[in-house]
């Protein structure tokens, strides 16, 4: 299984992915297993052994044209069998998907720019700042990600949380902080030679400190 | 049995001078195969500096800059420069032979083919000794790729091979299809093709719609860097146009490279699993349904770019049904495994290993597909693993397989089965150590030269670097087997695979012609021979012609250096352009007047194509790709124009006056070209002649016309660079313009031609081909008018 972290619940948004994601992972070991394991078998029970020169009936013949064969129903089979599997999925994906473009109506926004090669943090005080994105634990923020120059992603790996930042769009992601701590926010499209190291801090903060410390800044 | 009485006229195989200028299949698909290869070998050294780099965390092997420019060329190249070619090597080679042809339909476009192929790869490369190589990564996103972000000419130079890499696609496109639908053996229907033939068929179909759409964003891109045109460089227009424009090739383009592999292990299982394909009608269908569905999922590239939940949410759903195709021809493939008596040879070992990695592939896919997961998967490596499963485990290891398969057809030597059996076991485990790990990268985002210690990434990144030179050192076995077995291996024989497809009927090497006599198939039997009794009827046909066909040509490879240094000299200005362009001039039409003949085998004439002609049949399909081209650059006029907030109205700057004169010039010009059709089948070469000059002035004028109004545009403002209405006006009617002035250099070859007296005795095929030509750049122009003009 992939590495998911500490497996302590960091926001609603690692809730989020989790829960989907191991939904899709356990279907997918499932399936991959059978098929595979599937093909192993064949291919172990019917190899050439050596024992007979004998060839199956049907066998290629140059001059002839291969025999038809093949049954709708093998392949129906097959094809319902998936077809559940993935509407279960798509319906799965469509209640996450939900859940991640709609905030709380109480959310903080807080306005995100990108640039060549950082990113600028704008609170509702007016404070601005290009290190550390503080929020508060328990309550939603949703952020306005814009970018000033190319095309970049903002993302929160151990949130499980992207938004592409592309210049003349405003696009819009929320999350919820569910433990103090603190996160990497990275870029996740190239733009440039300063990609790799385009990266701030996002403090999730008890929110009796976070207001202190919000209550002091930028005023 | 017909012996074949004259040698054919090429020069031998140990002259340079038979590589240069042979139009000859099979000597075409080992350019393509060996061409490929090479830059196989130059992508794979860029993809291992990569790993090695990213091998420890914190590490400064390579810098940023150099990082990001192995990373983008690594992608190009492969994806266009190795995988598809390779594929097209293969189908060069083998289609014919399959289909029972004796060549492709248009051997010299073929060459021409080839040969822009080489030149386009060439720019490529070059690319790196200007500066810096293009470093934006493969889908050259914009605004990066804009002048601002990236001012190195290195880019312009990459835009200009991919623009040329375009053109022989385009007609290496033409070509395979007019031969599949119109070379085919007498009663070799469209069921008894074999699956390599019928993947090849439905790649380059989706070739003909899918790249368009890259040509007209590569224009574009190379206008707005060359010219200062702002496109992508206007937010109205910027990073969303570039990924509709690229994604609706880009999505198409996976499946344009998985195709042919899949049609690989098509051939192949049979062969070794000693039972038919099963399923052979649903894998065609599945083919067909997925290339379809293809061309309705590009959205899913542009998940969390803040488009619409409804569309994400339909582009979430044809992204999920276009795996259940792929589940059919999964399910389809391993059955035909079942009581089969299976020979586990080299390429076998290649065939079933490709489908177990492609099974992971597609199922890491459907991860992908979720709208919901992609607002974490996203960027990360997690993407790079699935799609390196789908075209490096699920294509390239396919088509080495085939590589294997093919040999000793192409050789007529046997390779050495125990190195090709190591060289699979190392690639196989050598692959999985390389690209499993990054499925549990899935923080770690793409593209980026280096991470701290602190993320705990490098011990998977160590791992999957060791994987990397593992697979990559294991090819080298490959390389070594097959150069020593192709001098010192085994006479291979006709048919050492106890192979049904026709291309085993002939000896190995094929001799120049493929097959003495045309193969016949009746009543699912193929007759090699027309020796006593059977189908005579059918069989004379191939007799009967005994043309002196023609197997070399200069042209291509001069046309094609010659648009190599036009492209260089759009860079680097006079007089390499100048220069460049006259021989092009000269190029093109000693290419026109050059009497190549080639032996007609319209065997196959069916419904929708009776009584079509194979160069009409290709104008045709020329046309739909370049209705494509045109509904890519509109697309990019309307999507601007949406976005921007105004606009100019209708009649404030552009003259409605000078369009509507040129609408009305244009056509008539329609007309005189009909005419000039009319007065050919009539025979009278004064009134074609008269037609065709008519033609002619009407066409130059709609170009002054145009000239005289584009210098008033300038003149007062509204420049290249003056903003989006402009950016868009200029562009769009100057690619129409180009294809005016092609039309017009072709009328003044045709008038040339028929001052000499041809089309005139019932040889009016030319001029007709051209009128179609014609009226459609003409309706082209019926739909610009009212858009940039009227509305």
């Amino acid at each position: 299984m992939p590495d998911l972290g500490n497996n302590i619940l960091v926001s609603n948004t690692y809730e989020t992915f989790t829960g989907l994601f191991g939904t899709f992972s356990t279907l997918a070991i499932i399936v991959g297993a059978v098929v595979l394991g599937l093909m192993t078998y064949l291919i172990l029970r019917y190899r050439d052994k050596g024992t007979s020169t004998q060839e199956p009936e049907d066998a290629p013949t140059l001059g002839k044209l291969p025999a038809e064969r093949g049954k709708v129903k093998t392949i129906a089979v097959s094809l319902t069998l998936s077809t559940t599997i993935l509407v279960f999925l798509v319906f799965g994906t469509f209640g996450a998907l939900d859940n991640i473009l709609t905030p709380p109506k109480d959310a903080i926004d807080i306005k995100v720019t990108a640039f060549q090669w950082g990113w600028k943090f704008a609170y509702p005080n007016g404070y601005e700042e290009t290190k550390e994105l503080r929020v508060p634990v328990g309550k939603a923020v949703r952020l306005i990600v814009v970018s000033e120059d190319v095309f970049h992603n903002f993302g929160i790996y151990d949130y499980k949380i992207k938004i592409d930042a592309i210049k003349g769009r405003t696009n819009h992601i929320w999350f919820e902080a569910k433990q103090p701590g603190e996160f990497t926010i990275q870029c996740y499209e190239l733009c440039g030679i300063g990609h790799a190291f385009m990266k701030a801090k996002l403090v999730a903060m008890e929110p009796g400190a976070f207001n202190a410390w919000y209550s002091t800044s930028g005023a | 049995m017909v012996q074949e009485t004259e040698k054919p006229s090429v020069p031998p195989a140990w002259s340079i001078k038979r590589w240069l200028f042979t139009t000859n299949h099979k000597d075409v698909g080992i350019l393509y195969l060996l061409t490929s290869v090479f830059f196989f070998v130059a992508a794979g050294w860029l993809a291992l500096l990569v790993r090695t780099q990213l091998g420890a965390p914190d590490n400064a092997f390579l810098n940023s800059s150099a990082y990001n420019q192995a990373v983008t060329v690594h992608g190009l190249l492969m994806v266009l420069w190795f995988l598809s070619p390779f594929a097209i090597g293969f189908a060069n080679y083998i289609v014919p032979l399959q289909i029972g042809a004796r060549d492709l339909a248009f051997p010299r476009l073929n060459a021409l083919s080839y040969w822009l192929y080489f030149f386009s790869g060439i720019l490529m490369l070059m690319s790196f000794f200007t500066g810096s190589a293009p470093d934006g990564g493969w889908t050259l996103y914009s605004p990066l790729s804009s002048q601002r972000y990236t001012p190195f000419l290195g880019l312009n130079v990459a835009a200009a091979g991919i623009i040329m890499m375009i053109a022989s696609i385009t007609v290496g496109t033409v070509n395979f299809i007019v031969t599949i639908v119109r070379m085919r053996a007498p009663g070799l229907k469209y069921k008894h093709l074999p699956m390599f033939t019928w993947a090849m068929l439905i790649t380059i179909g989706m070739m003909l719609y899918a790249f368009p759409s890259l040509l007209a964003g590569t224009l574009i891109l190379f206008a707005d860097r060359a010219l200062g045109t702002l496109y992508f460089s206007a937010p109205e227009g910027g990073a969303i146009l570039w990924d509709h424009l690229f994604w609706f090739f880009g999505h198409p383009e996976v499946y344009i490279v998985l195709f042919p592999a899949i049609g690989v292990v098509g051939d192949i299982l049979p062969t070794f699993t000693r039972r038919p394909l099963y399923g052979k009608k649903y894998i065609v269908l599945s083919l067909v349904a997925a290339a379809i569905i293809s061309f309705v999922v590009w959205g899913h590239h542009m998940f969390i770019t803040g488009i619409n939940p409804t569309v994400m949410k339909l582009f979430n759903i044809t992204t999920v049904a276009v795996s259940l195709p792929f589940d059919v021809i999964t399910i389809a493939m391993i059955e035909t495994l079942v009581r089969a008596k299976i020979r586990l040879k080299a390429p076998v070992l290649f065939a079933i290993g490709s489908i177990a990695l492609f099974v992971i592939g597609g199922i890491t896919g459907v991860f992908l597909a979720s709208v919901a997961l992609d607002f974490q998967l996203r960027g990360t490596y997690w993407v790079v693993s699935h799609f390196h499963y789908v075209m490096v485990g699920g294509s390239a290891m396919a088509l080495i397989g085939g590589l294997y398969y093919w040999f000793p057809k192409i050789t007529g030597r046997m390779y050495n089965e125990k190195l090709a059996k190591t060289h699979f076991l190392l690639s196989f485990i050598g692959f999985n150590v390389l690209y499993f790990p990054m499925y549990l990268l899935l923080d770690m985002p793409r593209r980026i030269v280096t991470y701290t210690a602190s993320t705990g990434w490098g011990q998977m990144n160590l791992l999957a670097t060791a994987g990397a030179w593992i697979f990559g050192l294991s090819q080298l076995l490959m390389f070594y087997n097959l150069f020593v077995s192709m001098k010192k291996g085994m006479p291979a024989g006709p048919n050492p695979w106890q192979a049904s497809t026709l291309e085993w009927a002939t000896s190995s090497p094929p001799p120049f012609h493929n097959f003495d006599t045309i193969p016949v198939i009746s009543e699912g039997v193929v007759h090699l021979t027309n020796g006593a009794g059977h189908s005579a009827a059918l069989g004379a046909k191939a007799e009967t012609e005994h043309v002196h066909e023609t197997h070399t040509s200069t042209w291509p490879i001069i046309i094609s250096a010659a648009a190599f240094f036009t492209l260089l000299g759009l860079l680097m200005g006079f007089p390499v352009l100048q220069l460049a362009v006259a021989f092009g001039v000269i190029a093109v039409y000693g290419y026109g007047r050059e009497r190549f003949t080639v032996r007609h085998e319209e065997n196959a004439e069916s419904w929708p194509y009776q009584g079509v002609e194979n160069v009409k049949l290709g104008v045709w399909i020329f046309l739909a790709s370049e209705v494509i081209f045109f509904s890519a650059l509109l697309g990019a006029y309307i999507f601007v124009r949406v976005n921007s907030a105004t606009w100019p109205a209708a009649g404030q700057i552009l003259s409605i006056q000078h369009g509507a004169v040129n609408t009305f010039i244009l056509l008539t010009s329609s007309f005189t070209a009909v005419l000039a059709l009319v007065s050919a089948k009539a025979g009278s070469r004064k009134y074609t002649m008269l037609s065709l000059l008519t033609t002619l002035v009407l066409g130059l004028a709609f170009m002054l016309n145009k000239a005289s109004e584009w210098k008033e545009l300038i003149e007062h403002g509204f420049t290249f660079n003056s903003g989006l209405p402009a950016s868009s006006y200029f562009i769009t009617t100057g690619a129409h313009g180009v294809h005016v002035a092609a039309g017009l250099a072709t009328i003044v070859y045709l008038i040339i031609r028929a001052a000499e007296g041809r089309y005139t005795k019932g040889d009016s095929g030319t001029i007709e081909h051209f009128g179609l030509y014609w009226h459609f750049v003409d309706i082209v122009w019926v739909f610009l008018f009212p858009l940039f003009y009227l509305l």
